[in-house]
């Protein structure tokens, strides 16, 4: 290099680092806002490729997480009973009207959340999250009749039952994701608000695995504060030693299932995920799921992990808790500040994790999502993903709002470009930029004509120095369509 | 150069920096229009789908800060790609080609340069 650029070249260099200097910059989540109670709905605060469109077709819902279509093409939203910050209010079942009326189907009891819905056949089916009682997947019928099919699912943490959707099978695919951040249970869940309700609930392996004993100190729940060690899939305060066998059994943690509708019968299909919140079928039959990624908090802090796009492939472990898209979390990008580099917990991995379809935004909250099929939509083949949007401080810090938008994705490259967004300077949700634009997408699917994608709103969840703060009455479904080909 | 040049050219280089990176950051589709189609910004655009979108999405400030009002000189987004810096991990030949690195510096000034809608 010149002389003459070195000084403005290492003057430009410090200043890049000072800018990059992560530690110096205070955090500004999407959560960390006001909110007066109103919400506003206007299309014209979303920002789409040329040719599309947007607009509410309901408002004034309640934690919506999904939508499904009956056999006459209208849409059905669940509302999910509970949200993080501990509300809980009646999850339900509605069908949309044209007019954007709500008319109550079914209504569960107080184990929400309702995840998510599927429709096959005559019926609808939910994934009850079953923070209180365990997890199951209900079938209701057009009268609003719920019945279990299966039950007592692993899912009273931090992540829930989630899904279902419908496969070319005819099975119903559904996913149950993990107690834990990343695998120690610790005291950043007794401020989910699970430990101190059920103190022994753990992760379980969907196999057996060997320890390396690696065990976390924290204080005790109770008033003594004395130091505990808790070990992998182990209760809160019960430590794990080197070489110590964990007995797997199904159902499990971290795992994507398979049950048959009418013999009940419960597969595994593949495992060690950490919350794969949303599950779609592709054009081709493949099915994919959304893997939330790890936070920067707890025992065993992650720093920087994305959220991922997987194809599923049987019998397969994903990497959950050594893993995240494919690598080591002992990568030194991954360690937390002022933490030590991770380590496994695992002591034999039960195969090389895959690699991912696609590597998503750090604390996007990426969620439900569906492929387009129809060319009139465009982008075939390509997946839609709504992204919750961050919680932070709760999940970690970043320098500005992440997610509250549509992403597209190209499965076959891994391509990841915006959809819907908000408009403004910067990114966000409606609340923090003061208009009416899209809140907190959770989910998104087409309708059967594959013309409309239909994108779930759940809503004001602001984040507050004590963690979530829900503002039920504020969910909303959203239909995006193409007006004409650019 | 005398030290108070030295600081002055440093403080004007700071400066710089800091005013470069005062406007919008918001250059995605839905924003500013689709890019121009070549194959060395779809390339680009896949390698950072791939590398960098999860810290910088679309280019915006996530947890990591927003690299399109920044008017880096392609010799700097190489020295940061390859050394990293601060807590941006380094991206190795190994990980990141020569050929996509150039690719990768092609979106970036695209992305860069695709203006807003009025």
């Amino acid at each position: 290099m010149r002389p003459q650029l070195l000084r403005p070249t290492l003057s430009s260099l410090l200043a890049l680092s000072l800018a990059a200097c992560y530690a110096l910059h205070p955090p500004d989540g999407g959560g960390e806002t006001a909110f007066d109670g109103t919400r506003s709905f206007n299309p014209a605060d979303v920002a789409l490729p040329q040719g599309y469109r947007i607009e509410a077709v309901a408002t004034g819902l309640t934690f919506p997480t999904g939508v499904a279509f009956d056999a006459n093409g209208q849409a059905h939203v669940v509302e999910s009973g509970y949200a993080y910050g501990e509300v809980w209010t009646a999850p339900r079942l509605l069908r949309v009207e044209a007019s954007g009326r709500l008319v109550e189907l079914a209504r569960g009891g107080r184990n929400g959340p309702w995840n998510g819905v599927a429709a096959l056949g005559e019926h609808f089916y939910v994934a009850e999250g079953g923070e209180l009682e365990g997890g199951r997947i209900l079938r209701i019928s057009a009268a609003g009749d719920i019945q279990p099919l299966v039950a007592e699912l692993p899912s009273m943490g931090d992540h829930h039952t989630n899904g279902p959707v419908a496969g070319p099978d005819g099975k119903l695919y559904f996913s149950i994701g993990t107690a834990t951040n990343s695998g120690i249970v610790g005291l950043d869940n007794a401020k989910f608000g699970w430990l101190k309700r059920r103190p022994t609930f753990h992760d379980v392996p969907c196999a057996d695995v060997e320890l390396n004993g690696q065990n976390f100190t924290t204080p005790a729940l109770d008033a003594s504060g004395h130091p505990v060690q808790t070990g992998a899939f182990h209760p809160f305060g019960r430590a794990s030693r080197p070489g110590e066998q964990v007995q797997g059994q199904v159902p499990c943690s971290g795992a994507v299932f398979r049950l048959d509708p009418q013999h009940l019968r419960l597969q595994l299909v593949a495992w060690g995920f950490r919350n794969p919140f949303g599950l779609a079928f592709a054009p081709d039959g493949r099915l994919y799921v959304t893997e939330n990624g790890y936070d920067n908090r707890g025992s065993r802090p992650v720093w920087g992990a994305p959220d991922v796009l997987w194809t599923v492939r049987e019998g397969l472990w994903y990497g959950w808790p050594d893993h995240v898209a494919g690598e080591p979390l002992s990568l030194p990008r991954y360690r937390a500040p002022g933490q030590p580099e991770l380590q496994s917990l695992i002591a034999r991995p039960p195969n090389p994790p895959p690699k991912p379809t696609a590597r998503l935004g750090v604390h996007s909250s990426s969620s439900g999502f569906d492929f387009s099929r129809n060319p009139r939509f465009g982008q075939v083949g390509d997946a839609f993903i709504a992204q919750f949007g961050d919680l932070v401080p709760e999940t970690g810090k970043v320098l500005a709002p992440v997610g509250f938008k549509l992403v597209r994705v190209t499965p076959a490259s891994g391509r990841v470009e915006d959809f819907a967004v908000n408009r403004g300077a910067q990114n966000g949700p409606a609340s923090k930029l003061g208009h009416g634009g899209l809140e907190r997408p959770v989910a998104a699917r087409f309708d059967p004509s594959g013309e409309n994608l239909y994108v779930v709103d759940f809503g004001v969840m602001l984040v507050g120095p004590h963690g979530p703060e829900p503002k039920p009455g504020t969910g909303a479904l959203w239909r995006i369509w193409r007006e004409s080909e650019p | 150069m005398s030290c108070w040049a030295g600081f002055r050219t440093s403080a004007m280089a700071i400066l710089l920096a800091a005013l470069t990176a005062c406007g919008s950051a918001r250059r995605s589709e839905p924003i500013a229009g689709p890019l121009t189609n070549s194959d060395p910004v779809r390339r680009g655009a896949q390698v950072y789908s791939w590398h960098c979108q999860e810290c910088h999405p679309a280019g915006e400030t996530a947890i990591g800060p927003a690299l399109n009002n920044k008017p880096l000189p392609d010799f700097l987004i190489r020295f940061q790609v390859r050394r990293g810096l601060g807590a941006m991990p380094s991206f190795s030949k190994e990980k990141l080609s020569d050929e996509d690195l150039d690719n990768l510096i092609t979106y970036l000034k695209a992305l860069r340069h695709n203006a807003p809608h009025p």
